[in-house]
């Protein structure tokens, strides 16, 4: 077999996946466009209003929310982005040895850093 | 396969500051008075300072992916100093601004240690790392008085502009990528000097220089700077209006005249002269009609890169060294500037100038010395700088550019002495109220001292 | 080329190999969507009866039609769009996690080599795949123009990548002592003990998954997305019929597919522990699917006995397990682990 790189690679053996996300995805659909032939329609001014407990909805749906929302959602993405370099990390550990342990070692107290800076500035509280 | 474990003596210097802007963070959280930091920093930046000078610390490591020469030892130089002297003029100041946060000092520490990165790439990713690592640092700073409106836009401006620019960089970083399949800039240096140019490399070239200018502020790429200069609290303004424009300097010379762009000079130089001129026109015409002295000084700071660019336009060892001397007296007589602006109680704007001389001698005199020396006046460091980086350019042949550069340079005259001419020559309106500080005062010092010596002993520098 | 003893006619060994695909494809989506519509009769068996009542008994045997029944009402129902809705995204919503979990089968070895795609990146895949199905949430919190449903969606949002990231820490354990992604071959290293599984090493990891798969699929205890005392049902109040089924579904499959991953990365997937095998020689003739079913059920089980037995969480609470008891677990696991193994490997 010659080595891959870029102009001989073809991804066979994920082929499959691509079927059956074809195969999800019409799933979801087909049942929707199947279902919308038998289904009853008889709508009214009332069924198609917003549900709010029986009452007429008040003030808009979207309102502004708390800015914690925001902070969890960067917090995810520091966290998720040093998922991510652990991955690989775990997968060549055997081969590299002391190298890769001291080095994600050093990795991982800089982000313990980040997690004491994040815990004591109240990020991760809600009330 | 083991891998050896790297040589960490030439990144020592940008281990120690990463360490200690850590460190700060932690500390931070169990100070109340944040005064400590300001001196831990600064012992961070001694021992820093130290650790650049060894000998020992020069060489490669991870792989070629870092390296630490001459010319990045003395880009580091500049950092250190541009660091030093922002903390110092920095302590008293935030207490006076209420925005005395503890993660000012490590933020300052961590944009050193990104340009300090930037500086000793030799590899296009590393250069990215550093990049952002600047750049994300500088955003919150710009934007840490929290509470003014004005602090808040400069900081949302300069993360759009500068993500903006960000994505720029990536976009011609992978279009070289792909041209090349490396990113390490010698390598791919030597395989543009088989290969010569293609659409995509200039391509590619095009938008690593419009990224790189708009980090030193050259137009057209230079809208954010005033609006951002004006409204960031003045101690970040004379940070940024430094550090992140040396360290663009840094990586355009690395770039552009030492590795990847090296055979392509016949390319780029019209591209750079082209900016080179506009950035000097827009920097020193709009700064004519300022009346805050914080936008004039932003719009006096993108004049000087389009100085600065004449080094690396020349496109010779004496314009790299002529543009790295430039630098290096900016930093001093700029900080110095912002320095006597931070001494003020109320300096921001320029007619606050008005009489100085008479309330306030020693203020007004120290005003001049450094508004002289951002005009070029000998015997002031300014006029060394401009005359180096004026002589390398002639020497490479472009005396019409020097000639072009010497008529905005003089136009650049009249605004300097405008704001000496309002100390001097007007009326004062009030007693000029000053807010001195030991620290801010040995700032002063510094900044003024250098100058002088620098003018008069240029090869303090030059070496 | 050959197929079931039939020689396939040069030029069509591509057809042939794809059709096989979908065929395979087939049974294991028509399987899998069979066991969905049983989890929930299971689960309203188990339910009912840990609550002392029968459950549904009405429909067939025991209400073993029960699941049929709900599925035809579901289809015939009328599908309400509420009038100020967004309705693009309201209508693509449903589909995006149905669509997602049904992915995620792709790369699950039910027994060894029945799998539809066996690639390098497995694990991974499948994080990509149940962290795609948040967005279905999101955007149908958000173009349902209700209050409910924007909190709920919010709360959702949040919920799904606070717990997505001590989850991904959590099997980072695994990768480094199987030093693979692909979940095949994560099982057959669990072999190389006597007990046949990484549920001992990796017992913090296991807890760590249990959890935060519980919060990735909003089941009790963290099922505040939908908390139908306080939000009526989150993110769907304002769906209804077949797209409202859909996400019902989903839950389901992602369920299954939660427990078939913990199955396969700390259970030792369709193996035996070696040591249960050498002492009984005749369950080695048993096969596999049948040991790997009965641990997915002995999963689906828990999220039923946990659903019976605990209250639900305060959002609150819910954030600080998450953040400030799973998180460090999960690093402290990926620490002692890897200084476990360098020292016991070297």
């Amino acid at each position: 077999m010659s080595p891959i790189t870029p102009g001989n690679y073809l991804p066979s053996e994920y082929l499959p996946i691509m079927i059956l996300m074809i195969i999800a995805g019409a799933f979801g659909a087909g049942a929707l466009i199947v279902g919308a032939l038998f289904r009853i329609r008889r709508s009214y001014r009332e069924k198609l209003m917003p549900y709010e407990s029986g009452n007429p909805p008040i003030g808009e749906p979207r309102y502004r929310f708390s800015v914690k929302f925001y902070i969890i959602a960067m917090l995810f993405v520091v966290f998720d982005v040093e998922a991510v370099f652990l991955y690989p990390w775990a997968l060549v550990y055997d081969k590299i040895g002391l190298y890769a342990l001291i080095e994600m070692m050093l990795f991982i107290t800089v982000l313990v850093v980040g997690y004491i800076y994040a815990w004591k500035k109240e990020a991760f509280k809600w009330d | 396969m083991n891998i050896p474990f790297p040589n960490l003596m030439p990144v020592a210097p940008e281990i120690i500051i990463t360490v200690a802007a850590s460190i700060l963070l932690i500390f931070d959280l169990a100070l109340r008075n944040k005064g400590p930091l300001a001196f831990l920093s600064l012992l961070a930046a001694g021992v820093t300072v130290y650790a650049i000078i060894q000998p020992a610390s020069l060489g490669e490591t991870f792989g070629g992916m870092f390296i630490s020469d001459s010319y990045s030892v003395y880009f580091k130089l500049i950092f250190m100093v541009n660091l030093i002297l922002t903390v110092l003029i920095s302590l008293k100041y935030l207490q006076r601004q209420k925005a005395e946060y503890g993660e000012y000092y490590s933020l300052l520490l961590f944009a050193t240690a990104g340009m300090m990165l930037m500086a000793s790439a030799k590899d296009l990713i590393v250069l990215y790392l550093g990049l952002e690592l600047m750049a994300l640092s500088t955003y919150i700073l710009a934007g840490i008085k929290r509470h003014d409106i004005k602090s808040n836009e400069a900081a949302m401006k300069y993360f759009l502009l500068g993500s903006f620019s960000s994505a720029l960089l990536l976009y011609g970083i992978s279009l070289l990528y792909g041209l090349t399949t490396t990113t390490d800039l010698y390598q791919i240096a030597a395989y543009l000097k088989q290969t010569g140019s293609s659409m995509p490399l200039l391509m590619s070239m095009t938008l690593i220089a419009v990224a790189f200018s708009f980090k030193i502020a050259a137009a057209p790429f230079h809208m954010w700077a005033p609006d951002v200069y004006e409204g960031a609290p003045t101690s970040v303004t004379a940070f940024m209006s430094v550090g992140p424009k040396a360290a663009g300097f840094a990586v355009i010379g690395r770039v552009f005249l030492m590795s990847a762009f090296q055979g392509m000079q016949a390319d780029w130089t019209p591209i750079l002269i082209g900016i080179a001129i506009l950035t000097m026109a827009v920097g020193n015409i709009v700064a004519l009609s300022q009346t805050n002295i914080k936008r004039m000084l932003a719009y006096s700071s993108i004049a000087h890169a389009g100085y600065a660019l004449l080094g690396i336009i020349a496109g010779t060892e004496e314009g790299l060294h002529a543009m790295m001397t430039y630098l290096l007296i900016y930093a001093f007589m700029n900080i110095g500037a912002f320095a006597i602006v931070i001494l003020l109680d109320k300096g921001d704007e320029i007619k606050d100038y008005e009489g100085l001389s008479k309330s306030r001698p020693l203020v007004a005199a120290l005003m001049l010395v450094f508004m002289f020396s951002l005009t070029g006046i000998p015997p002031t460091a300014g006029f060394i700088g401009k005359f180096n980086i004026f002589m390398a350019a002639i020497k490479a042949g472009y005396t019409w550019l020097v000639v072009i550069a010497v008529i905005f340079s003089a136009i650049s005259a009249y605004y300097y002495l405008r704001v000496v001419m309002n100390m001097y020559m007007k009326e004062m309106k009030q007693e000029a109220a000053i807010a001195p500080s030991p620290s801010l005062g040995l700032a002063i010092l510094i900044t003024v001292l250098m100058v002088f010596i620098i003018g008069i002993m240029p090869s303090v520098v030059i070496g | 080329m050959n197929v079931f003893g039939m020689t396939v006619p040069a030029g069509f060994e591509l057809a042939t190999s794809i059709a096989i695909i979908i065929v395979k494809i087939a049974v294991i989506v028509a399987v899998t969507m069979l066991h969905v519509l049983y989890a929930t009769y299971f689960e309203r068996k188990v339910i009912g009866h840990m609550q002392v009542r029968l459950g549904p008994m009405r429909v067939g045997y025991h209400g073993i039609l029960q699941p049929f029944a709900d599925g035809i009402k579901l289809f015939f129902k009328e599908d309400v769009v509420p009038a100020e809705a967004d309705k693009t995204v309201f209508k693509i919503a449903p589909i995006i996690p149905v669509f997602a979990t049904l992915s995620a089968v792709a790369v699950i070895p039910f027994f060894d080599g029945f799998v539809i795609a066996n690639i390098n990146v497995g694990l991974l895949y499948l994080f990509a795949m149940s962290s795609l199905a948040a967005y279905g949430v999101i955007m149908a919190g958000w173009a349902s123009n209700s209050k409910y449903s924007f909190l709920g969606g919010l709360r959702s949002s949040a919920q799904v990548i606070s717990y997505e990231v001590p989850m991904g820490l959590s099997l980072v354990g695994v990768m480094l002592l199987s030093g693979s992604l692909n979940l095949t071959e994560i099982v057959k290293a669990q072999q190389q003990y006597w007990f046949g599984m990484y549920l001992i090493p990796q017992f913090l990891g296991y807890f760590v998954f249990m959890v935060s798969a519980f919060a990735e699929t909003n089941r009790t205890p963290f099922d505040l997305p939908e908390a139908e005392s306080e939000l009526v049902a989150g993110y769907f109040v304002e769906y209804s019929g077949m797209r409202f089924a859909f996400y019902y579904a989903a839950e389901y499959i992602g369920m299954i597919v939660m427990s078939c991953v913990a199955v396969i990365c700390f259970w030792g997937g369709w193996t035996l522990p070696p040591v249960l095998v050498d002492a009984v020689p005749a369950l080695a003739a048993v096969p596999g699917i049948v040991w790997f079913l009965a641990k997915v059920y002995f999963h689906v089980f828990l999220y039923y006995w946990v659903r019976a037995t605990v209250p639900r969480y305060r959002y609150d609470q819910l954030m600080s397990l998450g953040w400030k008891v799973l998180l460090p677990l999960a690093l402290a696991n990926i620490v002692v682990t890897s200084v476990v193994k360098f020292f016991a490997g070297s």
